[in-house]
């Protein structure tokens, strides 16, 4: 059962990603395509900071500040300058390719002998069983977190102007400011997520971003179906279930790969598995009509 | 109602995840991690498995099990590969390629790794404040001083059309091999008295158009750097450069196969049977003693019968053409 631990292991690091996604679909209702590009920056800024033997909670605000960044200038160049919010993602995506290479000089930068967040403190001593209760205290706070935003007044705005922008701003709400914000926000979840799994595989590569919306997205839409299929209006359960989705991601994976089909076909079977996942709620709906 | 069909929901995930029959026995299992789909590659694998086979191991006598996964580029499932491989806890694992090698490299520090196609720890990045490698890591690796020898060729086979050769090449700003090689023949390019004009390709979507921006500075030669982008869009690079009459120079055999004129450098079958050859000394006695990285033996120096009859250029006599 460790290689399913090593998957959920996996599914939590990516948590940050789906939570981002999650909200750049509220208040976008498209996927924000900066994701590829955030996620590396996080990756590449802790892998720099900590091979320069900074400790890793110093490297954590530094990496959110980062995303935070890239997410602004996405939010920035879509309203002030009125692009596309795709093309404003992919603008930043592909200028932020040559950020991270400069950081990093090189383009795979291995972490040896380095602290990392995964031994700060010693819960258990199995190390796997460790980075579990860690990553699990670390993505509790930061769920906590976004969910508390999410009910201010400031998140429930935020919410809405994905809805209807036109009714929000006829209730006096900057939607500019809040599409900023709310990708500032998105990013820097991206980022930390880039944060850990940089120290969870142990090393940066400047392709690791690659896809990644990917992963965020179809965690947000496995969600979106159990959401619909149970009904769930609350914030609390739908983030819950935004990270549940992140881990099934994982695990269709790990299933995959643990029956050992044969590689040409581990991205067909891959993609079946997800669809018998979002089906089958749906098949079932069919019999009770 | 509802409770049944998060129950039967549940369940079914439940039975999915553990219909994993856990029958260990006690043949050797390789885990062989591979990072992406690529014919020029592919025959490293061929190479490890068939020096195995030589040496007596191998699927069908039933004495080692190889258990392939191939991760296509993504790196999340990579990753995840190598844990899987990882927590079976599989007898020696071969890697095949630069970011296999350091995965897996990160992921284990126990079970031996034979790596193949990748280069040494140092250039990986791999080794720690006394400048050793990781105490795990055996097979075959290639350090740069090959590219000299295949570089410095250039020069031999062709007179510039101006006062000063003019090379181009590309690199591929992701690979840390691909980056170092660039980085190398810059300098090398300096003391060979050689003008090298080196473009950035990251995605073999942009080789058409970088090609071309190289053939518009009027180039007497291109290298081509064996790395990812160059794999996987050779073709489009020789069909560029054929249109303008300029060769095309590299130091692996598969591309002087796919139309490159001559290469001098390591064959990739070859580096294979290496690395397979050293798995099957530690799968003989299973002690790692004496077992350590070792350099790429075989390198050859090979062209292209109908590339070099085009562009009219005499081969020395220690080339052989290529099949």
């Amino acid at each position: 059962m460790d290689f399913y631990l090593t998957a959920l292991l996996q599914g939590l690091c990516f948590s940050g990603v789906a939570l981002g996604i999650y909200i750049s679909m509220k208040i976008f209702n498209i996927p924000d395509i900066t994701t590829d590009g955030s996620y590396t920056l996080g990756a590449a800024v802790t892998a720099v900071m900590l091979t320069h033997h900074q400790p890793t909670y110093v490297a954590l605000p530094v990496v959110t500040i980062a995303g935070a960044a890239a997410g602004a200038l996405t939010g920035l160049i879509h309203t002030k300058l009125k692009i596309n919010a795709l093309l404003a993602g992919i603008l930043v995506m592909t200028a932020l390719y040559s950020v991270y290479l400069a950081l990093m000089g090189r383009s795979n930068l291995p972490l040896i002998n380095v602290s990392s967040l995964f031994n700060v403190v010693n819960i258990s001593t199995d190390p796997n069983y460790n980075t579990f209760w860690i990553l699990l205290i670390f993505v509790t706070i930061i769920t906590t977190c976004i969910g508390y935003l999410l009910k201010t007044d400031f998140g429930l705005a935020m919410r809405a102007t994905g809805n209807s922008e036109t009714m929000i701003r006829s209730l006096g709400v900057n939607t500019d400011r809040m599409k900023i914000t709310g990708l500032a926000l998105a990013n820097a979840l991206t980022a930390i997520s880039g944060y850990l799994i940089c120290q969870q595989q142990g090393f940066t590569d400047i392709s690791m971003g690659i896809g990644i919306v990917i992963i965020g997205l179809g965690s947000v839409i496995i969600a979106e179906t159990f959401i619909n299929w149970l009904r769930i209006a609350s914030v609390w359960p739908s983030l819950l279930l935004v990270l549940g989705g992140a881990i099934i991601f994982q695990f269709v994976l790990a299933i995959t790969l643990d029956i050992g089909v044969d590689p040409i076909f581990l991205k067909a079977v891959t993609a079946v598995f997800v669809l018998l996942i979002v089906s089958l709620p749906r098949l079932s709906f069919r019999n009770k009509a | 109602m509802k409770t049944l069909k998060y129950l039967l929901l549940f369940f079914t995930l439940v039975i999915i995840c553990s219909c994993k029959s856990n029958t260990k026995n006690n043949i050797p299992v390789i885990g062989f991690v591979d990072a992406f789909e690529d014919a020029s590659i592919a025959p490293a694998r061929t190479g490890f498995i068939d020096a195995l086979k030589k040496n007596g191991f191998s699927d069908e006598q039933k004495n080692i099990k190889i258990e392939y996964r191939n991760a296509q580029g993504s790196i999340p499932t990579l990753t995840q590969i190598v844990n899987y491989f990882v927590s079976e806890k599989v007898d020696l694992m071969a890697t095949c390629t630069t970011l296999s090698s350091i995965t897996t490299l990160q992921k284990t520090k126990t079970i031996p790794v034979f790596v193949m196609v990748a280069p040494t720890a140092k250039l990986m990045n791999m080794e720690d404040a006394n400048g050793k490698g990781p105490a795990n890591m055996f097979g075959t690796t290639e350090d740069l001083n090959y590219i000299d020898t295949s570089f410095s060729n250039i020069p031999k086979f062709l007179k510039p059309k101006s006062a000063k050769l003019v090379v181009g090449m590309i690199y591929n700003q992701s690979e840390p091999q691909s980056v170092d090689a660039k980085k190398r023949i810059e300098s090398l390019a300096d003391k060979l008295n050689i003008t090298l004009i080196a473009l950035p390709l990251n995605s073999s979507a942009d080789a058409q158009l970088v090609t071309q921006s190289l053939l518009s500075r009027n180039i007497d030669a291109f290298f081509a750097n064996p790395d990812n982008s160059v794999f996987s869009s050779f073709e489009t690079i020789l069909k560029n450069c054929d249109q303008k009459n300029v060769p095309i120079f590299t130091s692996e055999a598969g591309l002087v196969q796919r139309g490159a004129v001559a290469a001098f450098g390591a064959d990739i079958y070859q580096w294979g049977y290496q690395a397979g050859e050293k798995a099957a000394q530690y799968l003989k006695n299973h002690s790692t003693s004496g077992l350590q990285p070792e350099m790429v033996k075989v390198r050859k120096r090979v062209y292209n019968v109908a590339a070099a009859k085009k562009y009219n250029i005499t081969v020395p006599s220690n080339f052989e053409p290529v099949k």
